[in-house]
């Protein structure tokens, strides 16, 4: 429970960094997280990964550290941002609340803790505003660096995608640097009236990193959200989805791939809200494990009352490179309308033999048959991206870091 | 070329070739027939490599190495190839893509440099129409949704743009209708030269009329029983297996 305290502690020391709305979103979420529970594998959603870990870890907050990087539009390091670019609107968290740029329910009390520990440390955030009729294309660097420290960092990124905009945001997590890490990340989208919004996030194997990474998005009408996540293991890595479709004609494309291998972690938890009708929904997420590895995969789709003609479709595919690799996956249906078309299916394997054996008589070698099937493998995922250049340069990012087999 | 030397071989425990003698020479093409469960196709398997047969006695010897003692993968760039009588399917690799993989490994294999992407389009655009494969099946994934005679030729096509020094043609001809079985035979023939041999496995002597063999095996039980000229497959299309096994005991 030390590390409750030092939560507490970093809280109060930091408190009076914030001013204005911030400051009184901050408390009430910092009074939610401390009045509730922190998840233990008790709680049917952290069955498979371990948070208490995270309490052991005599943490403190860090947001110190800078770095430039010509590639990237924004860059946050340790949570704090350090570039903005001059031909976007962008500002801090705090000033877009006070603007009005940010609606304020976006950082209410919520049930997640990590989103309540997330606003009680939005200090540093990002808000980045994707204006209406405009097409973007903005890469975001999310730099996690530390000298040897055990240190706490909550990175904040709202993103709000104006009326009938068509952006692309490439949002990458890199670690720096030898320590442990605790990254309790949020990424916020909110994605208006038939506006389209392409989301690709990656991030780093980093074996003494704790992620616990949450995506939410909020969709209006007719809006379209593709997402591409590209995910590593870690210590603990935990990425949810939480997409709301919260009115008619919203799609949501869900598309994910990852790897993890030695004796490190990932689970992601996706939940897809079809709130009203006719919105689609389509997920497919792929895993590759190796060495002791544990993979979790629990795909939520909730179809409210009312939400007729909602079609949703879900994969989950893992491949499992060695014997000791362990992945759990689960598919969770939940529907309350009558009109719905949901389909799941979720499979685990290895690499086919016969497939290795006909690449192998036609000259490739043991290791060159079986990084082609992987490479096709990944290019179910991949393939998805619409940029045809970020496509290219993500097969090269993920062949270099595919989980050796044998 | 090769040299088969009382040849056994097994697969999970059961033994399937019991002592195959069979000596190939460049410019030679073979035909191995035999009624189902024979052997024929262990044979092309155990040549080609296949972990799933064990080979228990005998000795295979080709152009002076010892087959036995290789890879799958070296025999390949070697200049062994085995056209599958089931062609795998390759959800997601890319024809050409494969094929351009397939044949750098050889060309590294044998030390010399990678084949550029010119030289390559050049190669495969004119085997492609030596077997009469529509282009865009170059774009697909290997086999995936192919008919089984496009399947079959498509095995050929790899044959073709690999050029190997022995062709192993398991069963080309089961499934084909005559014009897609005239195209194979067509393709195979173009590339027979007094360089390279070609051993034919079949079950039915109409493959045969397309690609003549100069040497024709019956494979009976896992051991040849009888070898002749290419008379011997109309006599057994003429009599059938039965009787020839009667004959050879006599």
């Amino acid at each position: 429970m030390k590390t409750i305290e030092q939560f507490r502690e970093d809280f109060e020391n930091t408190l009076n960094l914030s001013k204005g709305r911030i400051k009184n979103i901050r408390s009430k979420a910092f009074d939610k997280f401390i009045s509730g529970k922190f998840p233990t594998r008790k709680d049917e959603y952290w069955k498979y990964s371990d948070p208490s870990s995270i309490l052991k870890l005599d943490l403190k907050f860090n947001d110190s550290g800078s770095f430039d990087n010509e590639n990237y539009d924004i860059i946050l390091s340790n949570g704090k941002i350090v570039k903005t670019p001059t031909n976007l609107k962008t500002g801090s968290v705090a000033e877009g609340l006070d603007n009005g740029d940010i609606p304020e329910e976006l950082l209410k009390e919520e049930k997640n803790q990590f989103l309540n520990l997330n606003n009680a440390f939005a200090i540093n955030g990002c808000y980045l505003i994707l204006d209406s009729e405009v097409k973007k294309n903005v890469k975001i660097l999310n730099l996690i660096s530390n000298d040897g420290r055990n240190q706490a960092i909550y990175p904040k990124l709202i993103i709000i995608a104006k009326k009938n905009s068509d952006s692309t945001i490439f949002e990458e997590i890199r670690v720096k640097g030898t320590g442990i890490n605790f990254v309790n990340s949020v990424t916020d989208i909110i994605i208006e009236n038939g506006a389209n919004l392409e989301h690709i996030i990656l991030d780093d194997h980093a074996k003494d990193t704790y992620n616990i990474s949450n995506v939410c998005v909020k969709q209006k009408r007719d809006s379209n959200f593709i997402s591409h996540n590209f995910s590593m293991g870690k210590k603990l890595a935990r990425r949810d989805f939480n997409i709301e479709l919260l009115d008619t004609g919203a799609n949501c494309d869900l598309y994910g791939l990852y790897f993890v291998d030695g004796n490190n972690h990932i689970d992601h938890h996706t939940t897809i809200e079809h709130k009203k009708e006719h919105c689609t929904s389509n997920e497919h997420y792929k895993g590759i494990l190796s060495g002791k590895a544990v993979g979790v995969f629990n795909g939520r789709i909730h179809v409210h009352p009312g939400a007729q003609k909602t079609d949703a479709i879900q994969n989950n595919q893992n491949l499992l490179l060695t014997d000791d690799a362990i992945i759990h996956t689960k598919p969770e249906l939940e529907i309350y309308a009558d009109d719905v078309k949901c389909t799941h299916g979720a499979t685990v394997g290895q690499l086919d033999e016969k497939a290795l054996f006909y690449l192998r008589a036609r000259g490739l070698n043991h290791k060159g048959a079986q990084e082609l099937l992987m490479r096709a493998y990944v290019g179910e995922i991949i393939n998805h991206i619409s940029n045809k250049n970020i496509r290219s340069e993500m097969m090269d990012i993920v062949l270099k870091r595919l989980p050796k087999g044998d | 070329m090769l040299k088969i030397t009382n040849l056994h071989a097994s697969v999970e425990g059961t033994s399937i070739l019991k002592g195959i003698d069979l000596e190939v020479k460049a410019g030679e093409t073979h035909a191995i027939m035999g009624p189902n469960g024979s052997g024929k196709s262990t044979l092309a398997q155990v040549l080609a490599g296949h972990e799933d047969y064990e080979v228990n006695k005998g000795e295979v010897s080709y152009l002076g190495k010892d087959l036995l003692e290789l890879d799958v993968d070296e025999r390949a760039c070697e200049g062994v190839f085995l056209a599958f009588q089931y062609p795998v399917e390759l959800p997601g690799v890319n024809n050409t893509y494969f094929l351009k993989s397939a044949l750098n490994a050889q060309r590294k294999y044998r030390g010399e440099p990678e084949i550029d992407a010119m030289e390559f389009m050049d190669l495969i655009g004119d085997k492609i129409k030596l077997l009469n494969l529509k282009d865009s099946l170059l774009k697909r994934p290997v086999n995936e949704g192919f008919s089984g005679g496009e399947k079959k030729r498509n095995e050929i096509f790899q044959m073709a743009v690999l050029e190997p020094k022995l062709a192993l043609l398991d069963e080309t001809d089961s499934g084909l209708d005559i014009d897609a079985l005239r195209v194979v035979a067509g393709g195979v023939n173009a590339m027979r030269n007094e360089n390279n041999a070609t051993i034919v496995v079949t079950h039915y002597q109409r493959l045969l009329n397309y690609i003549v063999p100069d040497f024709v095996h019956v494979l009976v039980d896992g051991k040849i029983i009888n070898s002749g000229d290419r008379t011997l497959a109309i006599e057994l299309e003429e009599k059938g297996y039965d009787k020839i096994i009667e004959e050879s005991k006599a």
